[in-house]
């Protein structure tokens, strides 16, 4: 009996070494995540890196376990992480080496308060943010009334709105919005309905592409805005933008050299992932269709990637 | 009568603690931040001394585990959809006729008519391996729970751990245990499906009735004869409600278990229709995982009740059924159409369900808002923020003046007077707790007097042992520092166990009548019970948008399934000599029901309760998805931030409530059926 369960033992030994030999020659993973813009920029990246002649295999991954796939190795790379949807997961990997941050993928992100067109005749100060002051009302539900009601991130995604309100005193009730589904649900329903709507939101996103929403501005802009607790009423910064970046594993470098160089160089921006994301949300294209068109018509754009 | 019992001066003196601390404030009303000793450092510290000691083991078996699923996926993705059609046509017609056949027929033909065959074929292969596993596992626990009173002990609480901590909490840990991958998906619906096999298994092998067992030992069966000749085979019924529930269960975690990632299965895609809000796509998607589970349940209950012998015109039905799947798979090589379903055959109702639904949300907007904020303002506010804050002229449209208070004040007392006239001594003490509460609130009743009340119901209803356990429970929750959190899923989960069981036991009874309703019930559950949940969401967000009602119902939706299943199955198994003997001594139908069904079938309805608030509890996890706080928000922070002791402290919390409330609803059970078995010795 002994002998047998050690021969199982050495069996599942040998199974899981062959199984991570064959992972350090096999394909290039990418993580391919929940949304269109991300799934253009994977497949963009992986079309080229096949053009070059490797080996690669798209893997479906949630934003927070792609950390972990990425520190083990059983992902390599995913050209597009938001560092604002990554929990603390995500800094901690950076932090002990167990993946590798190659930069910044180019797409300049923009979070803030969004309403849709219809509110700024509701309150026609829009979009400044002093106009929410006065005509809070005009963003109310029966469970905020007389105070307007503000849709805010998921409770797992910080509570940057919530201090936010606090600091500048906007007579708002922040609601959070418990998913993106939910926000879109909501966003979707309302503007159906043309019902009053301020929701915390975020560009690149294909929604963008769907509906019309604008977004409130604010005094100034400041990159560490969520951190000042200076603001106040007529010196207001609103929040930090998130960053985007490429992130691969700790191995990868040393694995593939040619690839980690072409990921060095590789960008994109907002005008790009836009259209194409127009795209294949509007018109119903194919990721691939539409990446194969857009690599068809832009050598001038991705030569450079492969100096 | 003269002398005051001490019961009800307990309730008393409890309503005028809740009183006296709200009106005072101070620590013992609102828990100070100073004595929270939250253990979820220790927790994450102890996972990660774990991870580096056992980690390597677990990978391995992770990695072993990945096999049988990679290898499903890798056939039934090689094989042509028309092939795999027929395979899964002929298990139908083997198992239960031509109406299966025909029904598996159609929904395979859905899967590839909407264009999600490869995705679907991913999902089925996850449970084709992880659906035997749990059932076997289950079958085994169970009959060592059956047979061991001390195994029985250490098992019952691991399950209602398994079942009430949220799938979401234990997510983490396999992944960080397993390593990413399919192995995620296999181990947690593993985890999350096999519980209801041991119960079941426990329930069916114990109500087998002491005479069959009598016959067997008397012509000299020996144990092993004794139990698979014997007991298994009477205790089927039961067993094979535990199959149905651990596939449908199993297929539930095979969404959840997408949020990881791994494998391009049809929980994927609903997850991604979800994130994009897209009903008609996440409905076309979700209801392929329906599909699947009715199929598989059909097929596997078909095969457990027909006859032994099958033979077709004489031949072997294996030598007909290679011949059937040979000649498809020879068709499919002639013709491609066979092998992979043609682009343009796909049908794409999405669009037209997305504007269906837009129109209805437009034009149904006042009606929608009536509803949701009558339950809002009349319901769910008070009983959350108490009477004392929830009228307001902009709610009930009257303001609380002192003169109201005082009127209700004296309704109040009035309506306890009455029940002391009339003798219930108890009723006369409780109403003015219940009173007390309303007024207050849940979220404002002081934590003492919450702790008290619930301490004091558990000794009254289960005895000094569970009074210390709940005691004990609630010191957890208020030591983590997630008090408020359990209070508000306790409030939220309250009033949805409360309709789901109400609702639930009528409909129930209602099935157990009439056949129509019962067919008619039936695919309605499955497809509540298999239909990922995130799928209802959408439309409920869109007519009733974030919030707790929208929680609210989406709880209900889910947990009432249980409540009803298990009170029809319990009238319908019911032994018949018994009901011949009723109907002998001329028992009306409604005499029947009330005096012998019910009583009788009381155990199961109880089952039903009781899986109705695991059920319930489980799903604030998914009702967090849609904007409320509580402890299933905490979960999400903690999966989303990476932090396991976060996530498993609010996870251990609502294992802790599920579990005082169940413990509470088994004592009454018994109570009551102790009485009832009394009355009708006496009859």
């Amino acid at each position: 009996m002994p002998s047998r369960l050690k021969t199982t033992a050495l069996a599942a030994l040998f199974s899981a070494t062959t199984l991570t030999a064959a992972l350090a020659d096999g394909p290039i993973r990418i993580a391919v995540n929940e949304w269109t813009g991300q799934h253009l920029s994977a497949h963009i990246a992986g079309t080229m890196l096949e053009k070059m002649g490797m080996e690669v295999e798209y893997v479906t991954a949630g934003a927070v376990p792609q950390i972990a796939a990425l520190s083990d190795g059983s992902l390599h790379f995913n050209p597009e992480i938001w560092t604002n949807n990554s929990g603390d997961i995500f800094p901690k990997a950076v932090e002990s080496g167990d993946i590798e941050v190659v930069g910044s993928l180019g797409l300049s992100p923009q979070e803030g308060w969004y309403y849709p067109p219809y509110m700024a005749e509701k309150c026609p100060g829009l979009p400044s943010y002093e106009a929410l002051y006065d005509c809070a009302q005009a963003f109310a539900a029966a469970d905020t009334f007389p105070d307007g009601r503000l849709i805010t991130y998921p409770a797992d995604w910080g509570t940057r709105s919530k201090v936010l309100v606090e600091r500048i005193g906007v007579p708002f009730q922040p609601v959070a919005g418990g998913s993106e589904g939910a926000m879109v649900a909501e966003l979707k329903s309302a503007i159906a309905a043309e019902q009053p709507m301020l929701m915390m939101f975020w560009e690149p996103h294909w929604i963008h592409a769907d509906i019309d929403l604008d977004i409130v501005e604010w005094d100034r802009s400041s990159a560490d805005c969520d951190a000042d607790e200076s603001q106040k009423r007529g010196d207001a910064c609103g929040f930090s933008q998130a960053n985007i970046l490429k992130v691969v594993s700790s191995d990868f470098a040393d694995e593939y050299p040619e690839a980690y160089a072409f990921i060095q160089n590789y960008t994109l921006d907002n005008t790009i992932q836009n259209a194409l994301i127009q795209k294949v949300d509007q018109d119903g294209m194919e990721v691939e269709e539409a990446v194969a068109e857009w690599i068809a018509d832009n050598e001038a754009v991705w030569s450079m990637w492969m100096e | 009568m003269n002398a005051i019992p001490r019961g009800p001066l307990v309730w008393l003196a409890l309503a005028a603690l809740t009183l006296v601390l709200w009106l005072t404030g101070g620590p013992l009303a609102t828990y100070p931040d100073a004595w929270i000793a939250s253990p979820a450092a220790a927790m994450n510290a102890g996972m990660d001394a774990f991870t580096d000691a056992a980690g390597a083991g677990f990978r391995a078996v992770g990695s072993v585990l990945e096999w049988p699923v990679d290898g499903a996926q890798a056939l039934l993705g090689l094989l042509p959809w028309s092939v795999t059609t027929a395979v899964f046509v002929l298990l139908g017609y083997y198992g239960s006729g031509w109406r299966l056949a025909v029904f598996v027929a159609l929904a395979m033909l859905y899967m590839a008519g909407i264009g999600y065959w490869d995705e679907s074929m991913n999902s089925l292969a996850i449970v084709l391996i992880s659906v035997p596993m749990a059932v076997a596992i289950g079958f085994a626990l169970g009959v060592l729970g059956f047979y061991s009173a001390r195994a029985r002990r250490v098992i019952m609480p691991v399950l209602d751990v398994l079942q009430t901590i949220p799938a979401f909490a234990y997510l983490l840990p396999i992944l960080i245990l397993f390593g990413f991958g399919t192995t995620v998906g296999l181990v947690a619906s593993i985890l999350y499906a096999f519980p209801p096999m041991v119960r079941n298994t426990i329930l069916g092998l114990r109500a087998v009735p002491e005479e069959i067992i009598e016959a067997g030992t008397i012509s000299g069966a020996t144990a092993a004869q004794l139990f698979w000749k014997v007991r298994f085979p009477a205790a089927r019924a039961q067993l094979l409600l535990g199959v149905n529930q651990t596939t449908m269960a199993a297929l539930s975690m095979v969404i959840i278990a997408s949020i990881i990632g791994g494998t391009n299965d049809i929980g994927w895609e609903v997850l991604s229709a979800m994130r994009k809000a897209d009903f008609g796509v996440s409905l076309l998607t979700g209801f392929v995982l329906a599909l699947i589970a009715m199929a598989l349940d059909r097929i596997t209950h078909g095969f457990a009740t027909r006859p032994r012998a099958i033979e077709w015109e004489g031949r072997s039905p294996w030598a007909v059924a290679a011949a059937v799947v040979g000649g498809v798979a020879m068709l499919s090589l002639l013709i491609p159409a066979l092998r992979d379903w043609p682009e343009a055959l796909v049908w794409d109702p999405a669009p037209a369900m997305n504007a269906a639904l837009e129109r209805v949300i437009v034009e149904g907007r006042a009606w929608i808002d009536g509803i949701k904020n009558s339950a809002f303002f009349y319901v769910m506010l008070p009983i959350k923020i108490g009477l004392a804050k929830a009228v307001s002229p902009f709610t009930w449209g009257f303001a609380l003046t002192p003169a109201l208070i005082a009127g209700y004040a004296a309704l109040v007392l009035g309506l306890a007077a009455l029940a002391w006239r009339s003798g219930r001594t108890t009723l006369a003490a409780l109403i003015p707790l219940w009173g007390v509460v309303s007024y207050i609130g849940l979220t404002q009743t002081p934590w003492l007097a919450l702790v008290g009340i619930v301490v004091h119901t558990a000794y009254v209803t289960g005895g000094r042992r569970l009074a210390l356990g709940a005691a004990a429970g609630m010191a957890f929750l208020l030591l983590a520092g997630i008090w408020p959190e359990a209070v508000l899923s306790l409030y939220l989960c309250g009033i949805a166990v409360l309709i789901c069981f109400v609702l639930g036991t009528a409909l129930g009874v209602w099935a157990s009548e009439s056949r129509t309703v019962s067919a008619i019930l039936r695919p309605v559950m499955d497809t509540l019970q298999t239909m990922p949940v995130f799928v209802i969401l959408i439309p409920f967000l869109m007519f009733f948008k974030i919030g707790e009602f929208t929680a609210l119902l989406a709880i209900i939706a889910y947990a009432i399934v249980p409540a009803i299943r298990y009170t029809e199955h319990g009238l319908r198994n019911l032994p018949a000599s018994v009901l011949e003997a009723a109907e002998t001594m001329g028992c009306t139908r409604w005499q029947l029901l009330t005096r012998v069904k019910l009583p009788l079938a009381l155990p199961a309805i109880m089952l039903g309760l009781n899986q109705t608030i695991l059920y319930g509890i489980g799903m604030l996890v998914i009702a967090a998805l849609v904007g409320t706080t509580g402890l299933g928000q905490q979960i999400y922070i903690g999966l989303g931030n990476g932090d396991f002791g976060v996530g498993m402290t609010a996870g251990i919390g609502m294992a802790i409530i599920a579990m005082i409330a169940d413990r509470m609803t088994q004592a009454v059970s018994r109570k009551r059926q102790e009485r009832f078995g009394m009355r009708m010795a006496g009859m």
